[in-house]
C-alpha cells in the first residue's frame, strides 16, 4: 500500500484553458498533475461529460502514442472521476515562449523535428486535434515533446490528417506570422521525410489536401480552384 | 448648427439591416437610424431584402440627418460596408456611397464589416486590445490583433451561431428574430439533453448540433419524455459552451487582458454570463458591446471609416470595390500599426 505522502501536489504551474497544471511528486518521481477543473459556466451534466471523456481520451492516447515511440509524457495515473492525469514532468519550455529566444537555424531544426513527430502520429492513425506552439515542449537538449491530447482522435483518413496540419498552419500564421513561411516549410519537410519511411507514403496527398480545406473555409476566394 | 468636428456618414448594408449613422471624427455619435428587413416566413431572401433597402435608403439617410440636426452638405466623409456580406445588398451601399460622394464632392471609403464590429466595441467599451468573440447571424469568429492584423483564431466551419438559432426557432414556429425567443424559452428548462459538442482546435461546427436538435423536436418523445423548452435549453447550453471554450482557449493562447463580446447574439444574457465567467478566470476585463452597437449598425461603419481614412487618406476613391467574401485577417490595420 502506498501512503498518502507518496503523492504530493506541490505548486500550481499554469492555469490553462481547460486544466490546471500542478507540479508535484508521485512515489519519488517528479510529475505533472493535469486537473481538468470544473467549469461553473457550463451545464453540470455537460461539464462532467466533457471533463471525464477528455481525461480518459487523453490518458489513453498518451499511453498508446508513447508505445509508437513518439515523444510524449509517460502517464502514471488516470482518474476519470476527478478528471485528473498524473504524468511525467518534462523539463523544458513551451515552444510559444521559446520562439523569440531562438535563432533561425534552431527554429528550422525544431520545426523539422516537429514535422517528423507529427508524421509518426499520423502514420500510426493518431490525430492530435490541437497542435499549437503552446502544446509543444522543447527540452534543454532541443527534443520535441507533444502534449495535450484532450482532442485526440483515431483516424486514418487523409482529410483528418490534413485538418490536423491545417490547424497548426493557422496557429503559426496568427501567432508567429513573421516566422510562418520558413517554419511551416521546415515542418512539412520533416513531415515528408518521416512519412517516406512508412509503408504507404501519403504525405504529398495530405499536404495537397490542406489547400482544398482552406478553399472550403468561409470567405475564401474560390476562383483559383484546381481541377483534377 | 455648427459642429466642432468633421462629420462622417456611415452606411451599413451587408444583410438584413440598412443603417445610417452620423458621427464626428472625434467619436461623438449624432444619430443612428436602422431599417431592418423582417421576413414573413423563412430566412433572408436577398431579392426581397434588396427591394426593401432600395425603397427605403433615402428615407433612412434623411432621418439620420434630421436626428443629427445637420444637412447633407455638412458631411465630410462617406463610409460604407464593402465586405463581407450578400453581394446584391453590398452593392446598394456601395452605389449610394458613390453617388453621394460624387454629388457632394467628398471622399468615400469602404470598410470591412467584421473589423467594424471590433472597432466600434473598442470605442464604445473604451478598451484597447481585446480578444473578441463576434457572434451573429452571419459570422462566428474569435479574433485578436496580432502581427498587424485582426487574426482569426477560431471560426465556424459550417453555419454561424445566430443562423443556427434562427433556423431552430423557425423549426419550432417562432418568428424572426428567433434569438431572444429561444433565450426566453430556454429559461423555462433546466433539463439537459445530450447533444453533439463539436470543437476542433479553436474552430467550431454547429450543423450537427442543429440536426440533432431538429431530430429531438421531430421525435415522438417530444412532450412525453421532454419538452420543447428542454431542447431549446440544451441547444443553447451546448452551443454557448462550445463558444466559451474556444474563447477561453484563445484567451489563454494570446494572453490578452480584455475580452469583447459583440454581434447580434452578444445580446444573449446567458452567453454574456459565460464569457464574463472565463474572462474573470483569466483576470481579463470583460465587456459586451451595448446592443445598439453590437448588432449591425451604421455607426460602426462610420467609425471604422474614420480610422481607415485618417490612417490612409490617399486611398479615398480606391478601396471601394465590394467583396462579398473578404476575410478580415487579410487586411492590414494601419491605424493600429504602432502595436506588435
Amino acid at each position: 500500500m502506498r501512503s498518502s505522502t507518496s503523492i504530493i501536489r506541490k505548486k500550481l504551474l499554469r492555469k490553462g484553458a481547460e486544466a490546471n497544471l500542478y507540479q508535484g511528486y508521485w512515489f519519488g518521481k517528479k510529475v505533472i498533475f493535469k486537473h481538468r477543473i470544473e467549469k461553473a459556466y457550463r451545464e453540470k451534466t455537460l461539464d462532467l461529460n466533457i471533463r471525464a471523456m477528455r481525461t480518459l481520451n487523453e490518458g489513453k492516447a498518451l499511453i498508446k502514442v508513447k508505445e509508437e515511440g513518439i515523444n510524449v509524457p509517460q502517464v502514471y495515473e488516470i482518474d476519470m472521476k476527478s478528471a485528473l492525469i498524473i504524468m511525467k514532468y518534462i523539463e523544458g519550455q513551451r515552444l510559444k515562449d521559446l520562439m523569440s529566444n531562438l535563432i533561425n537555424s534552431q527554429k528550422i531544426q525544431i520545426f523539422y523535428d516537429i514535422g517528423r513527430q507529427v508524421a509518426r502520429l499520423h502514420i500510426n492513425g493518431h490525430i492530435h486535434g490541437d497542435i499549437t506552439t503552446s502544446n509543444l515542449l522543447i527540452t534543454d537538449d532541443n527534443q520535441v515533446f507533444l502534449i495535450d491530447f484532450g482532442l485526440h482522435e483515431y483516424s486514418d483518413t487523409i482529410e483528418d490528417k490534413s485538418v490536423d496540419l491545417h490547424l497548426f498552419k493557422r496557429v503559426l500564421i496568427s501567432t508567429h506570422g513573421s516566422d510562418f513561411k520558413s517554419c511551416f516549410h521546415a515542418f512539412l519537410e520533416g513531415y515528408k521525410s518521416e512519412y517516406k519511411l512508412s509503408e504507404k507514403d501519403e504525405s504529398k496527398i495530405i499536404i495537397k489536401n490542406i489547400s482544398a480545406i482552406e478553399r472550403r473555409g468561409r470567405y475564401v476566394k474560390r476562383d483559383k480552384k484546381e481541377h483534377g | 448648427m455648427k459642429f466642432n468636428t468633421k462629420l462622417v456618414l456611415g452606411i451599413e448594408s451587408t444583410a438584413h439591416t440598412w443603417s445610417v449613422g452620423i458621427m464626428g471624427f472625434n467619436g461623438e455619435v449624432f444619430s443612428l437610424v436602422n431599417d431592418t428587413f423582417i421576413p414573413d416566413k423563412g430566412g433572408l431572401h436577398p431579392y426581397l431584402v434588396k427591394e426593401q433597402h432600395l425603397n427605403n435608403f433615402k428615407k433612412v439617410i434623411r432621418e439620420a440627418l434630421r436626428n443629427a440636426n445637420c444637412k447633407i452638405r455638412d458631411i465630410d466623409l462617406i463610409a460604407f460596408s464593402k465586405s463581407p456580406g450578400l453581394g446584391p445588398i453590398l452593392k446598394i451601399g456601395a452605389q449610394v456611397a458613390r453617388i453621394l460622394g460624387q454629388l457632394l464632392n467628398i471622399p468615400i471609403i469602404g470598410v470591412n464589416h467584421c473589423i467594424a464590429h471590433i472597432e466600434i466595441g473598442r470605442l464604445m467599451c473604451n478598451i484597447e486590445d481585446p480578444l473578441t468573440l463576434y457572434v451573429s447571424g452571419g459570422n462566428t469568429i474569435v479574433s485578436a490583433f496580432e502581427s498587424g492584423r485582426y487574426q482569426i483564431f477560431g471560426e465556424t466551419l459550417d453555419i454561424p451561431i445566430g443562423n443556427m438559432i434562427d433556423m431552430f426557432a423557425r423549426d419550432i414556429g417562432l418568428s424572426h428574430p428567433g434569438g431572444p425567443k429561444i433565450e426566453k424559452l430556454a429559461q423555462e428548462s433546466k433539463n439537459y439533453l445530450e447533444l453533439p459538442y463539436i470543437v476542433k482546435g479553436m474552430d467550431l461546427s454547429f450543423s450537427g448540433l442543429y440536426t440533432a436538435a431538429k431530430r429531438l423536436i421531430e421525435s415522438n418523445s417530444l412532450n412525453k419524455i421532454y419538452q420543447i423548452s428542454d431542447v431549446a435549453y440544451s441547444l443553447q447550453e451546448t452551443a454557448f459552451a462550445m463558444l466559451t471554450e474556444v474563447t477561453e482557449r484563445a484567451l489563454a493562447h494570446t494572453g490578452k487582458e480584455e475580452v469583447l463580446l459583440t454581434g447580434g447574439v452578444a445580446a444573449n444574457k446567458r452567453l454574456q454570463e459565460m464569457i464574463a465567467y472565463i474572462s474573470k478566470e483569466h483576470n481579463a476585463k470583460f465587456q459586451a458591446v451595448p446592443l445598439k452597437y453590437a448588432g449591425d449598425n451604421g455607426i460602426m461603419i462610420a467609425w471604422t471609416g474614420v480610422l481607415r481614412y485618417t490612417a490612409e487618406e490617399k486611398n479615398n476613391y480606391l478601396n471601394i470595390k465590394i467583396d462579398p467574401k473578404e476575410r478580415m485577417d487579410n487586411l492590414p490595420i494601419p491605424w493600429r500599426g504602432e502595436k506588435k
